[in-house]
């Protein structure tokens, strides 16, 4: 059964949206969204939204990141063109490796943050120019909105919990119009 | 309210009856409206230090090193002394953002965009003395590791120079990503609340499409966490791996193994100078007096006095080293008897003053929270970082191991207006920064505005009377 | 005729060959086949070639264009289409041959490559005058001297050699006619085939006479000689026979007489044979005292007076009252026929006492019946030539390597005198002082061109060959002498004669005998005497005739009066004396235009681009002169105003120098020179003062001096800036005591301690602490080169001699001043300096300040250590690690290889150098007229060696080892399919080295000198420079042992 309706709750308190999001969920209401002006702690939970594993994917990157380092110090010190430097031991990498920490832990992090903020903004859909999709200009300010989806026959109840969970106003949107 | 509840005694970080949409509406305030006359002022002539600078820098470039006032014997002076003092400097801001927000310190919420956007500026500056230092900079390029048009010959991974390449633009890098992650949602606050279409399109741009939704917050946090986590052994990395190129050297005087932690204090010490300078001036000509508070140049003057007893320590020791070794050829080492007493005795004595006496001061506590008087340390403390490089590089090159090669530096014109040229070009960024950016985290700012903001403190005050 | 200057392009160009003409007509040797694309009427259809094809070759083109587009500029190198038989292009020739340009005489082998002449080596074959010094090598760079001039002049017009020989030709007849004089003032002569040829030209202009001047004055010892053996000349010295030297002021390994006694000096100086001990007497402290083992200070005036009461001592057995040389008479007594006195002043009295002393010792290193004729002239000719000349008895005045308006005393009375002259003819190249006064310059040939002969000593004849074609319109002076005599045809003159536009013809091709067959001629009949053949001498540049070798006898004269004049000679002296002296650099100044000897650095003072007056630091102190340094360290110094009798020199410059005697002070000539060319000038002003103008009476001693303190300072350019080893000595130069290293022979650890290193496993000598493990450094050859600081005597032969080899550029006073000189090989020069902390403390000066300063301060009357210093080319080399783009590293032979295009010019290299050898082109110094010491014109640069690359603007550079040498020898070894002998290898220094201080070769090869040297069981002189720095580098020392008892 698609839900043909929209609404927003519109908050002026951060304290007040995290009590109305709660409530929400124990009435079986599914919140569609949550827009805000910043991060709400323990709002994901409320929300019951699941760990992100961006770590994780930042973690690999490092790993990729130190690897390249090893392979490629390697192949142009010892594999592709060794000398005689100093009389440093740079025929073997395992000997010589201390010269090259310093750039096995640079491009680890390199790799790791770099690739990490690509990945935060491929998922996010985030890229220069990107069209802003909140609801209203306020939610980058002092609002906090509330978007749920709902039928026809629910749509009193859920006002009526709206308003009482402290909304200072209510939107509701047709899809067509 | 129990989740934002923190002692009444702790002082409050933002002064003022203020809202969210108060600060919105303060950062706004500044990038809408027209520039202010001292903003025009400052700006003209920075742009016309960095114009002379770039004019000396062409010079140079043209004609070749030989310009400057180095010889044989001194390879190195200014341009390295400078290139060290930038980075440096840089340091303060990832710091404050990144490890202050390891330790969850909220004081650093209302001045870490600025120390960033110091940071980025001062690397940007820091970066250019390599290049042109060079006696053929149009071949730079050469240090990165790209086969090259005489067949597969490639860097040398054991130089310190090459490290330096390597930590310099990382460390740029991650913090201009660090940084500009973190202006996004500003951006999106700006973006909204313009009305000149021009501006909206702009920063709509910037903001990369912001919507502040749920999800995008939770993965915002854990990006900003992890990036924390990186650049922090990232900032301690560069300055360390900056001071092996004196400490792996055979040098005297620069063959030293308490560099490396050493230059890190240092870094540290002199970009908490520097982001008291800034600020000093930034939380006037903006008027943010209520976001950057005593508190504020209270606590990082702490910071000062600790990182700068730590340096104290490490010129004590490194004095009394040289001492003990008994070795004539530390003689004249640039913490010696031989540099108090030789040649660049002023040098020497300038460092000590600026470095470990005056900033001593910082232990009164109405000194600590006097906004000029913070001003006045920090500049001279910039000083005496400046004067410590500059002994390091110059008195070590200058009196080295066979005396029939000791000479002296002197600069010239040139090495003074490259130097101008990049403190021209630092100010003409951070003014436009200042100017167009949010210089204040408004959003992180708002999620601890109802703990530590004045006017909240003094509701819950009501409250609990009643 | 100016147009006519013409650089050749092969020797195609010179002799005019159809063959190279056609070439130049045409621009391709072979025709371009285009006829298939075009058929014979240049029409593009019906062609052969298909359209295919055209697209192939069009294909090719394009991708062959792109290629190229892809390289950097392209350079034109203008191959040989006919290669001349006798050279291969990129191998070098060597000539024998002999440089004398009327101050300096050597035997040299001179480089030519594709036929020019590039450097010049010692004739190592010859066993007299083999090794040039520094100014005969430079003398090469004059060669190329865009400035000179190029043709004949006329008035100062320029004019054809016909008409040159028709005007000189005309004023010779009327002097003859009018009974005037004929004067050919040259510089000594020493060329018998020259002499030979006077005779002749005496013949025809009976008039004519031959005056010799010597610039700097031998003339009392010449008499002295004269008076005792009857002939005009200088004693022979051998000092390899002298077990103990005592010299009075003789700067023997500097300028001194007929000089060449390093080599032999340097042989008694190895401390594992029986080594001289060696007495100096002087005021300056000149480059003979600083190797003296014992150096006695003394006044200028006291020198008469020391040979005297030694000739008391010696023939007379009296006591000796002078305490100071008693210890020095001992030792003479002592040594007997081992003994040597010599003496470097030019009072005749003075020199006979030294005479009557060494044959009194029967000393077998005095060797009278040796004869030297190099610079034995007296004085007397000229002071009659100015009289004459002033009366107008002199009608052609024919000068040759002179320049009297500079280095004459009475310079204005020649001038003057010069008036009455009615033709003065110069033969010299530069219009000098004096030859810009000569109404006709039959410019004559720079060494390199022409053909003569000398003999410096007796029994021992040289030969000199030209070895490139006269780069100007040139005529060697005993050719327009010939000319002159009527040897040109008279036909051939006349032609020339009336055609003004006529070019030069050389002499070769139009006169019936030319001074080279003449010295053929000489040569076969009174020379070899059949003895040997003209293209064997002519190949081995030399020959020796021991046949000529007689016994003297001496007069017997009676020496009373000699020995009274000689005590008396300066009864009456100032507060202050005056030592007048040569530098090794710069001489008498002839060639004050040369950059490389301008830039040369006195080997004491290290000085460059000047002259000063030398003065102690207590005399300094009570007049109140001052040295001091500018914020960029460079050394700046007081000037005063110098007068002797009546003659005043002003504002010349003090630099406070030590082993200067209290008492006296020193100034070198050759200096102060205003017209020898743009290089001696610095901005309009000659460098330096003219001493000249104070050789009153061509006497050096002057004791009748004011000072008095000029305003206005001046700047030096030192290449050193601090003397002592700040209490470092131990790790930069060790050095011992004949007694010490002898008695500890067996265990260096007394005299030779080898560092060591505090490891976890005790203290351990250097060498065996090690990070890493060593190279497998046995497959071929591994080249090391050994210094000894016993057999340096700080000459600087090898400083020039890498100079030419390398391409070294040349800077300039300011930027020497800057400390950015370039030389890749330097040589330090420290002054002793006993202070210690123990010793300051003892004087209350060991606090702080005062304790650095005693350390920088020299002792007064200081031991002087040389020290060359160039790349020390470590296997753990500092510098190859820090380079970002490694630029720098190892090679397979153990050098140091600096890589210039990879260079980047980060200049860490060059910090983290502990020799601090590595220099930086601060600036283009090739092809940029900012710096105009001949490297801006092509003329110049033909000095450059091809085998080494001209440095660009912005790389570091470094002493390469002679890389370039050593590649050289190992092809050639392949090619002749043998292993590398030891005598194929050398360096530009090692060559140069008269005193075999410099040693190089492959250590892995037993039968190598350097091979023994470097095993540390069998040279326990063997040390390193700076060795706990862990550098292993492939240069090493042997330490300096000073034959002191103590």
């Amino acid at each position: 059964m698609r839900s043909d309706k929209t609404l927003y709750g519109v908050y002026a308190d951060d304290d007040l949206l995290l009590g109305a999001v709660a409530r929400m969920r124990r009435e079986g209401i599914t919140i569609d969204e949550v827009y805000a002006p910043f991060p709400i702690h323990g709002l994901d939970k409320a929300l019951g939204l699941p760990e992100t594993r961006l770590a994780v994917t930042a973690f690999l990157y490092g790993l990729l990141g130190l690897g390249f380092a090893i392979w490629m110090t390697w192949y142009m010190m010892v594999y592709d063109w060794p000398q005689d430097i100093g009389g440093k031991p740079s025929f073997t990498w395992g000997e010589n490796m201390p010269a090259f920490v310093p750039i096995l832990f640079e491009l680890t992090v390199f790799f790791s943050a770099h690739l990490m903020v690509v990945t935060f903004l491929v998922r996010n859909a985030m890229y220069p120019g990107a069209r802003a999709a909140n609801p209203h200009p306020a939610t980058t300010d002092d609002r906090f909105v509330m978007e749920i989806s709902v039928r026809d026959a629910d749509k009193p109840k859920v006002i009526a919990l709206l308003k009482e969970t402290g909304a200072v106003a209510i939107h509701l949107k047709h899809p067509e119009a | 309210m129990s989740s934002h509840y923190e002692s009444p005694y702790r002082e409050p970080l933002v002064l003022g009856d203020k809202t969210y949409r108060q600060i919105s509406a303060d950062i706004v305030k500044s990038v809408a409206g027209p520039a202010a006359r001292s903003w025009w002022i400052a700006f003209g002539i920075s742009l016309a230090l960095s114009l002379w600078g770039l004019g000396c820098i062409l010079y140079t470039i043209g004609t070749g090193i030989g310009v400057w006032g180095l010889n044989k014997t001194i390879g190195w002076a200014w341009d390295i002394t400078n290139f060290v003092w930038w980075v440096g400097i840089g340091h303060a801001g990832t710091l404050i953002s990144a490890v202050l927000l390891l330790f969850r310190q909220k004081w650093r919420m209302s001045i870490n965009r600025s120390a960033e956007a110091m940071t980025i500026f001062a690397v940007m500056q820091a970066a250019l003395f390599p290049i042109i230092h060079m006696g053929r900079p149009w071949l730079a390029y050469w240090v990165f590791p790209i086969p090259n048009n005489f067949g597969s010959l490639w860097v040398n991974f054991n130089s310190p120079l090459l490290w330096d390449v390597f930590a310099i633009s990382t460390y740029f890098s991650v913090s201009l990503v660090f940084w500009y992650m973190g202006l996004i949602p500003d951006f999106a606050m700006i973006r909204d609340k313009v009305t000149r279409p021009a501006l909206r399109k702009i920063y709509a741009v910037l903001s990369f499409g912001w919507t502040g939704r749920a999800k995008h917050w939770q993965r915002f946090e854990e990006l900003s966490l992890v990036l924390a986590g990186l650049a922090t052994p990232l900032v301690f990395s560069v300055h360390t791996i900056v001071s092996f190129d004196f400490s792996t050297s055979v040098v005297k005087g620069w063959h030293s193994t308490i560099f490396p932690p050493y230059f890190v204090a240092g870094a540290i010490f002199s970009g908490f100078a520097m982001v008291q300078t800034l600020l000093s001036v930034v939380r006037k000509v903006l008027r943010l007096e209520d976001y950057i508070t005593r508190l504020h140049i209270d606590y990082m003057n702490r910071v000062i006095l600790l990182t700068g007893g730590i340096v104290a320590v490490a010129y004590i020791t490194e004095f009394f080293i040289a001492w003990y070794s008994g070795s004539p050829f530390e003689d004249y080492t640039y913490l010696s008897w031989g540099a108090a007493t030789g040649p660049y005795w002023w040098a020497f004595w300038s460092l000590i003053s600026c470095n470990i006496l005056i900033p001593q001061l910082l232990w009164i506590r109405s000194i600590r929270r006097n906004f000029v008087w913070t001003f006045v340390i920090s500049i001279v403390i910039n000083i005496g970082m400046w004067f410590e490089r500059f002994t390091i590089i110059v008195v070590d090159l200058s009196k080295g191991y066979l005396p029939a090669s000791w000479s002296m530096f002197s600069p010239t014109f040139v090495d003074i207006g490259v130097f101008l040229g990049t403190i021209g070009f630092f100010f003409v960024l951070f003014l436009l920064y200042s100017k167009n950016f949010p210089v204040i985290a408004q959003a992180e700012l708002k999620t601890i505005l109802k703990s530590s903001g004045e006017n909240y403190k003094k509701r819950r005050d009501t409250d609990a009377q009643r | 005729m100016a147009s006519a200057k013409k650089y050749w392009k092969g020797f195609g160009d010179l002799t005019s060959d159809p063959d190279s003409e056609a070439i130049e007509t045409r621009e391709f040797p072979t025709a371009i086949p285009i006829d298939p694309f075009l058929n014979g009427d240049g029409k593009a259809y019906d062609a052969q070639a298909s359209r295919r094809d055209f697209l192939k070759w069009a294909g090719f083109s394009t991708a062959a264009a792109t290629l190229a587009a892809c390289e950097g500029p392209v350079v034109n190198a203008i191959p040989y289409v006919v290669k001349p038989d006798e050279l291969n292009p990129g191998v070098a020739d060597y000539y024998a041959s002999t440089v004398y340009d009327g101050h300096d005489f050597s035997s040299v082998l001179v480089k030519t490559r594709e036929g020019r002449p590039i450097k010049l080596q010692p004739n190592t074959s010859s066993g007299h005058y083999a090794y040039p010094n520094t100014r005969v090598q430079a003398s090469l760079l004059s060669l190329y001297d865009i400035d000179c001039l190029k043709e004949p002049l006329i008035a100062g017009r320029a004019a054809t050699w016909a008409q040159v020989d028709k005007r000189v030709r005309r004023d010779l007849d009327a002097a003859t006619a009018a009974g005037q004089k004929i004067v050919l003032l040259t510089a000594p002569v020493i060329s018998p085939t020259f002499s030979l040829l006077w005779k002749q030209f005496k013949q025809k202009y009976p008039s004519a006479e031959w005056v010799a001047y010597n610039p700097i004055s031998n003339s009392g010892a010449v008499a002295a000689y004269q008076a005792v053996y009857g002939q005009t000349a200088l004693p022979g010295y051998d000092f390899t026979k002298a077990d103990v030297i005592v010299s009075v002021a003789a700067d023997f390994l500097g300028d001194w007489f007929g000089g060449d006694h390093s080599r032999d000096y340097a042989l008694r100086r190895n401390p594992n044979q029986a080594m001289s001990r060696h007495f100096q007497l002087e005021s300056n402290l000149s480059l003979t005292g600083a190797n003296a083992d014992y150096r006695i200070p003394i006044k200028p005036s006291e020198q008469a007076q020391a040979v005297a009461q030694m000739y008391r001592a010696i023939a007379w057995g009296q006591q000796t009252r002078d305490p100071r040389i008693r210890a020095a008479i001992e030792a003479l007594k002592k040594a007997g026929p081992a003994g040597l006195l010599v003496s470097g002043t030019n009072d005749g009295d003075v020199q006979l006492l030294v005479d009557a002393v060494n044959r009194k010792l029967r000393s077998r290193a005095y060797r009278p019946e040796a004869p030297v004729y190099l610079k034995a002239v007296t004085d007397a000719p000229v002071k009659g030539l100015i009289s004459d000349m002033k009366d107008g008895r002199v009608g052609v005045l024919l000068s040759h390597r002179v320049n009297p308006v500079y280095d004459a005393p009475d310079s204005s009375a020649f001038v003057a005198a010069l008036k009455n002259v009615k033709t003065f003819v110069s033969f010299d190249r530069r219009r000098d002082e004096t030859a810009s006064l000569a109404h006709v310059n039959a410019i004559s040939h720079h060494a390199m061109e022409r053909w003569g002969d000398a003999k410096p000593k007796i029994g021992i004849y040289t030969l000199q060959q030209p070895t490139i074609r006269p780069l100007f319109q040139s005529r060697q002076m005993e050719d327009s002498l010939i000319a002159w005599m009527g040897g040109v045809l008279e036909g051939v003159d006349a032609a020339l004669a009336n055609d003004s536009t006529a070019t030069y013809i050389p002499p070769v091709t139009e006169c019936k005998l030319t001074f080279h067959d003449l010295l053929k001629k000489n040569w076969t009949e009174n020379i070899l005497k059949g003895d040997s053949t003209w293209f064997s001498a002519l190949r081995a540049g030399y020959y020796e005739r021991r046949d000529e070798l007689h016994p003297v006898s001496p007069a017997d004269i009676d020496l009373s009066p000699a020995l009274t004049r000689a005590e008396n000679r300066y009864a009456k002296t100032g507060k202050i004396e005056l030592q007048l002296y040569s530098e090794i650099g710069m001489g008498a100044g002839a060639q004050a235009d040369n950059p490389w000897l301008q830039e040369f650095p006195d080997p004491l003072t290290r000085a460059t681009w000047d002259n000063y007056l030398t003065i102690s630091k207590v005399q300094a102190d009570e007049l109140g002169l001052k040295n001091w340094r500018d914020s960029k360290g460079a050394l700046n110094g007081d000037r005063v105003n110098l007068s002797v009798k009546g003659r005043t020199v002003k504002n010349v410059p003090v630099l406070i120098t030590a082993g200067q005697t209290y008492g006296s002070v020193g100034l070198a000539f050759g200096y102060g020179r205003e017209k020898a060319g743009k290089t001696a000038l610095i901005n309009g002003n000659p460098i330096g003062v003219n001493a000249f103008q104070l050789y009153v009476d061509r006497d050096a001693i002057q004791t009748e001096v004011q000072i008095e303190k000029a305003d206005g300072a001046h700047g030096f350019a030192l290449t050193q800036l601090y003397d002592t080893m700040m209490g470092r000595g131990e790790s930069i130069v060790k050095e011992t005591t004949a007694q010490i290293y002898n008695r500890g022979k067996s265990d260096k650890s007394r005299y030779n301690p080898s560092e060591k290193l505090l490891t976890i496993d005790g203290k351990q000598p250097v060498s065996k602490v090690d990070m890493w493990a060593a190279r497998d450094r046995s497959l071929g050859p591994w080249f090391n080169l050994s210094i000894d600081l016993n057999a340096c005597t700080g000459c600087g032969a090898c400083v020039v001699a890498c100079h030419a080899e390398n391409n070294v550029p040349v800077v300039g006073k300011d930027e020497v001043r800057r400390f950015r000189d370039m030389h890749w090989l330097r040589i330090d020069r420290y002054y002793a300096s006993d202070m210690s902390y123990e010793k300051a403390e003892a004087e209350g000066r060991s606090e702080g300040r005062a304790f650095f300063r005693a350390l920088e301060q020299p002792e007064e009357n200081p031991e002087v250590v040389f020290q060359p210093v160039m790349c020390q080319h470590c296997n753990h080399a500092p510098c190859e690690t820090v380079c970002p783009v490694a630029a720098t590293s190892h090679g397979v032979q153990g050098q140091n290889q600096m890589i210039y295009n990879r260079c980047v010019g980060t200049r860490y290299c060059a910090n983290n150098c502990p020799y601090k050898v590595r220099r930086f082109n601060w600036f283009r110094y090739a092809e940029n007229d900012a710096f105009d010491f001949h490297m801006n014109n092509d003329l110049g640069r033909m000095v450059l060696n091809p085998d080494v690359v001209v440095r660009s603007r912005g790389v570091m550079e470094k002493c390469s080892m002679c890389i370039q040498m050593t590649q050289a020898s190992i092809l050639k070894a392949k090619r002749e399919k043998r292993p590398l002998r030891d005598a194929d290898l050398s360096t530009a220094c090692a060559t140069a080295c008269a005193t075999g201080a410099l040693v190089f070769g492959d250590i892995d090869d037993e039968n190598s000198e350097v091979h023994q040297l470097h095993d540390a069981e069998k040279n326990k002189r063997k040390y390193y420079l700076l060795e706990a720095v862990g550098t292993q580098p492939n240069v090493f020392y042997n330490l300096k042992v000073r034959n002191k008892i103590e």
